[in-house]
C-alpha cells in the first residue's frame, strides 16, 4: 500500500466522523459546551479557594467577661462564625445533628472563678467528624483559640507569680513549630481540589465520547467491515475517527486550564511543554481505552455503563483527597490502569510542586505506557473484527 | 381487591420487564453490587498512619534525638530516614518517598538549657490537606508536650509547688472530642453519602435505558411501573445503608424507619426526575453519558466534601433541584448520626415537593408530545 493509499483512508475516516457529529447536535452539545459549564460551575462551588465562616455553637455556662472574651475569640477566627448561643448542650447537639453548625464550643461554669482558684478548668469541642472536613476545620480553628486563650491567661498568672514579662512569654511557647506547607502555602482548594476534577470531568467525557463513536461501528450491522473497507487499515480507522475527538477533548481541557491558572492564578511552576504532552497523552490514553471498551460491550449502552464502571470511581483511586500509599495493593493497582492516576500526579509535580523533570518522568512513561497498552489491544481487536467479518458488505457510505 | 391484585400482577410485570432488558439489569442490580465492592476499595484503610517524613537533625544532641523518637511514636508519622541537608529532603519529597519533613536547626539543647525559646520547623505537603493536617498535628503535639515539661521543670525549679506550675502553665485545659466517626474515618465519611448518589444516578439511569425514546407505559401499567421502581430501590436504600456498613465496620446508629421517612420520597423524585429525562431526553445513550458525566459534579454539590455554607447561594438553591443536594446530608443524619424526624423535617418535604413536581413535569412533556404521536399510530 502507497503512502498516499494510506494518507486517503485515514482521511475518509475523518470527513465521515466530522459529519457524523454535525449531524448529531445533541452529541456536539456534550463535546464541548457541557464540559465548558460544569468547569464553569464547579469554578464557582470552590471559588472561596478555603471554607469560611463555618457555623459553630457555643455553650457559655459561665457568662463571665471571661467566658465572653473566649466567645468573641472563637467568632474573630476567619474559620468559623458562631452561628448559634445556647445556654445547653442537648441544644447544641441538635442544632450538631440538624447540620446547623460543625461544632460546638462548651464553656464550663465558673470558669472565671476556677481560673482564679487555680482549678484548671477544662473547655470542651465536641466536632461533627461524620462531615470530616468541614468538622476538622471548624475543631483545629476553635482549638487553637482556645490554646491562645489559655496562653493569654497563663501569661498573666505567670506574671503575678512574680516572672518578669519578656520572660513569662518566652516561656508560653517553650518549643515554637514554623509550620510551612511546601507548596499551597494558603492550602487553597482551588489548587489541589478544582485542579483535580476538572481533568477527572474531562476523563469522562473524553472517553464516552471514544465509546459512542467506536460503538456506531462495533455495534451497527456490518459496521467494522464498512470501516476497514473505507479505512484499509485498523491503524487509519482507529487515527481517523479519534483525531476530531482528540482535537476538541484537547481544546476543552486548555480552557478548563486557562479558567484554572489565568482566571484563579493557581500556581504553575512547571514546564508548559511537558505539561501539555502530558495532557495529550492523557488525551489519548483516555480515548484508546473508551473504544477498547466500545469493542467488547455488547451493545452502545452497555459499552457506556462499563465504562462508567471504570471511570467514575476514578477520582477516589487517583489518591486526590485519601493518598495513595494509603490504600490497599489492589485499590493501588486498579488505579495505577486508569489514566487519570498517573496524568494528575505529574500535573500536580508540574503544577504545584514544580518539581524538576527527572522526577516526573517515571510517571509519564507510565501513562504512555498505559496509551501504548490500550492501543495495542484496540488495534488487535479491530484487526480480529475485520478478519471475522470479512468483506460481505460491498457499501459505501 | 381484583384491582388490588391486578395492580400487583402490572407491578410484577414491570419487573420483569426491568430484568429482561440486560441493560437495565446490568445498571439497576448488577451495577449496583459491582460499586458495592468497587467504590469504597480505596478508602477501606479508613485513616491515613505513618505518613513517612524524613527528619534533619542539625543538632544531634540528647534533646532533639529523643524529640524525633516522640515524633516518630506518634501514630501519624513515621520518621522513614535521617536527612543530612534540605536538598536530600527535598529529593525524597519529589520522589513520594515522604510527605512532610522536620528540622531541628543546631543549638537546639543549647536553647531549651539555657531557658530561651528553641525553635523547629515542619514542612507538609501542602497538595495532600489529610496528609498535611497529619504531619502538623503530631509535629505540634509533641512540641506542646516536650515544652510543657521542659516549662514545668524550670518553674518548680525556682521553687514554685507543683499544682501552682501546672496551673500557671496550663490554666485552662482544652479538650476535643469527635462526636460521630469519632475514629475519622475516610470510608466513613464518604462511603454512605456516595451510595445515595448512586443509587439515584443508577435509578434515573436504567428509567432512562428502559423508557428513553419508547412507548410510555399506559394505564394501570402507567402506575404500576413507578411502584415496581420505587419497591426495588427501597430494597437498594435497605442494602447500601444497612448491610454495607455493616460490611465495611462504618458506624451507624440511625433508626431505619426514621431513615424511610426520607429515603421513601427521595426515590419517589428519583423515579419522577428520571421520567422527566427520559421524556426529556429520547436517546438513551444521551441519558446514560449525561447522569454519568453529572455524578461528580452534584457529589461536589451535596456539603460532603465542601460545605454547603461555602457554596455560592444561587448555584445551592438551583442544585437543590435535583434530590441528592439535599438527600445526601439527611441520609447521613439519621443512619450516621441518629438525627429525629423533626430534625430532616425540611428535606422531607422537599423531596416531597420534587416528588409532585417532576411527576407533574413528566406528565406535562408526555401529554405535549403524545398527540402527534397518536396520529402516527392511525
Amino acid at each position: 500500500m502507497t503512502a498516499r493509499a494510506s494518507l486517503f483512508g485515514f482521511r475518509h475516516i475523518l470527513g465521515r466522523e466530522l459529519r457524523q457529529i454535525a449531524a448529531r447536535p445533541a452529541l456536539a452539545f456534550m463535546l464541548a459546551p457541557m464540559p465548558l459549564i460544569i468547569f464553569i460551575a464547579l469554578a464557582a462551588v470552590f471559588a472561596p479557594g478555603l471554607p469560611r465562616d463555618l457555623p459553630v455553637a457555643v455553650v457559655d455556662l459561665d457568662g463571665s467577661t471571661l467566658s465572653r472574651q473566649v466567645v468573641r475569640m472563637v467568632d474573630g477566627a476567619s474559620d468559623v462564625a458562631v452561628a448559634r448561643q445556647v445556654p445547653s448542650l442537648a441544644q447544641a447537639r441538635q442544632a450538631l445533628v440538624a447540620h446547623e453548625v460543625y461544632a460546638i464550643l462548651m464553656i464550663p461554669p465558673q470558669m472565671e472563678r476556677n481560673l482564679q482558684l487555680g482549678q484548671s478548668p477544662e473547655i470542651v469541642i465536641f466536632s461533627n467528624n461524620q462531615f470530616l472536613a468541614a468538622g476538622g476545620t471548624a475543631a483545629r480553628s476553635m482549638l487553637t483559640t482556645a490554646l491562645t486563650f489559655s496562653a493569654g491567661v497563663s501569661l498573666r498568672l505567670l506574671e503575678s507569680n512574680g516572672v518578669g514579662p519578656d520572660r513569662a512569654a518566652e516561656l508560653i511557647t517553650p518549643i515554637p513549630v514554623q509550620q510551612s506547607p511546601l507548596f499551597n502555602p494558603s492550602l487553597d482548594y482551588i489548587q489541589f481540589l478544582l485542579s483535580a476534577i476538572i481533568p477527572t470531568v474531562m476523563q469522562i467525557f473524553i472517553c464516552a465520547a471514544a465509546v459512542l463513536s467506536f460503538s456506531r461501528e462495533r455495534h451497527s450491522a456490518g459496521g467494522i467491515a464498512r470501516l476497514m473497507h473505507l479505512s484499509k487499515t485498523p491503524a487509519q480507522a482507529i487515527l481517523g475517527k479519534l483525531l476530531p475527538y482528540t482535537v476538541l477533548g484537547t481544546l476543552v481541557l486548555l480552557l478548563g486550564d486557562v479558567l484554572l491558572f489565568i482566571f484563579f492564578g493557581a500556581d504553575f511552576r512547571g514546564n508548559v511543554a511537558v505539561f501539555f504532552l502530558n495532557g495529550l497523552l492523557f488525551i489519548l490514553a483516555c480515548q484508546m481505552l473508551g473504544a477498547c471498551v466500545a469493542m467488547i460491550a455488547r451493545d452502545t449502552t452497555g459499552a457506556l455503563g462499563m465504562m462508567a464502571v471504570i471511570v467514575a470511581p476514578a477520582f477516589g483511586f487517583a489518591g486526590v483527597s485519601f493518598p495513595r500509599f494509603g490504600m490497599s495493593d489492589f485499590a493501588q493497582a486498579w488505579g495505577s490502569i486508569i489514566p487519570l492516576t498517573p496524568y494528575l500526579q505529574l500535573r500536580t509535580d508540574q503544577t504545584l510542586r514544580g518539581a524538576p523533570l527527572e522526577y516526573s518522568l517515571p510517571a509519564m512513561l507510565w501513562l504512555f505506557a498505559l496509551l501504548v497498552a490500550f492501543t495495542a489491544l484496540l488495534w488487535a481487536m479491530i484487526y480480529r473484527a475485520s478478519r471475522r467479518a470479512p468483506q460481505t458488505v460491498g457499501v459505501n457510505t | 381487591m381484583i384491582s388490588l391484585r391486578l395492580f400487583l400482577s402490572e407491578v410484577t410485570a414491570a419487573l420483569r420487564t426491568l430484568l429482561g432488558d440486560p441493560n437495565a439489569r446490568m445498571t439497576m442490580i448488577a451495577g449496583i453490587l459491582i460499586y458495592s465492592v468497587l467504590y469504597p476499595q480505596p478508602f477501606v484503610g479508613e485513616v491515613v498512619r505513618d505518613v513517612p517524613i524524613v527528619a534533619i537533625d542539625q543538632d544531634n544532641s540528647a534533646a532533639s534525638r529523643s524529640f524525633l523518637r516522640r515524633i516518630d511514636a506518634s501514630d501519624q508519622v513515621e520518621i522513614v530516614s535521617a536527612m543530612p541537608n534540605m536538598d536530600a529532603a527535598r529529593d525524597a519529597f519529589f520522589r513520594r518517598e515522604a510527605y512532610g519533613i522536620v528540622i531541628i536547626p543546631a543549638g537546639f539543647e543549647k536553647d531549651i538549657l539555657a531557658q530561651v525559646p528553641a525553635p523547629i520547623a515542619a514542612f507538609g505537603d501542602g497538595s495532600y490537606l489529610l496528609v498535611y493536617s497529619n504531619i502538623m498535628e503530631a509535629v505540634t503535639t509533641v512540641a506542646r508536650a516536650v515544652g510543657a515539661e521542659v516549662n514545668f521543670e524550670r518553674l518548680t525549679a525556682t521553687g514554685m509547688d507543683d499544682v501552682q506550675a501546672r496551673a500557671s502553665l496550663s490554666p485552662v485545659s482544652v479538650t476535643n472530642i469527635k462526636v460521630f466517626n469519632p475514629q475519622g474515618g475516610y470510608a466513613s465519611y464518604v462511603v454512605p453519602a456516595s451510595f445515595v448518589l448512586i443509587l439515584q444516578q443508577t435509578l434515573m439511569m436504567g428509567i432512562g435505558l428502559l423508557h428513553a425514546g419508547r412507548r410510555m407505559p399506559t394505564g394501570l401499567r402507567m402506575w404500576a411501573t413507578p411502584v415496581a421502581y420505587i419497591g426495588l430501590y427501597v430494597v437498594w436504600v435497605a442494602f447500601t445503608q444497612l448491610l454495607l456498613p455493616l460490611f465495611y465496620g462504618i458506624p451507624r446508629t440511625g433508626d431505619f424507619s426514621t431513615l424511610l421517612l426520607v429515603a421513601l420520597p427521595f426515590i419517589c423524585a428519583c423515579t419522577a426526575m428520571g421520567f422527566a429525562i427520559a421524556l426529556l431526553i429520547p436517546w438513551r445513550e444521551g441519558v446514560v453519558f449525561f447522569l454519568v458525566v453529572m455524578g461528580l459534579p452534584l457529589f461536589f454539590l451535596s456539603g460532603i466534601a465542601w460545605p454547603i455554607e461555602s457554596i455560592p447561594q444561587h448555584l445551592h438553591i438551583l442544585s437543590l433541584l435535583v434530590p441528592s443536594s439535599s438527600a445526601i446530608s439527611a441520609f447521613v443524619a439519621v443512619n450516621q448520626m441518629g438525627a429525629s424526624p423533626q430534625d430532616i423535617a425540611g428535606t422531607v418535604q422537599l423531596q416531597i415537593i420534587l416528588a409532585i413536581g417532576y411527576t407533574a413535569l413528566a406528565v406535562a412533556i408526555y401529554q405535549l408530545s403524545s398527540p402527534p404521536r397518536q396520529q402516527a399510530g392511525k
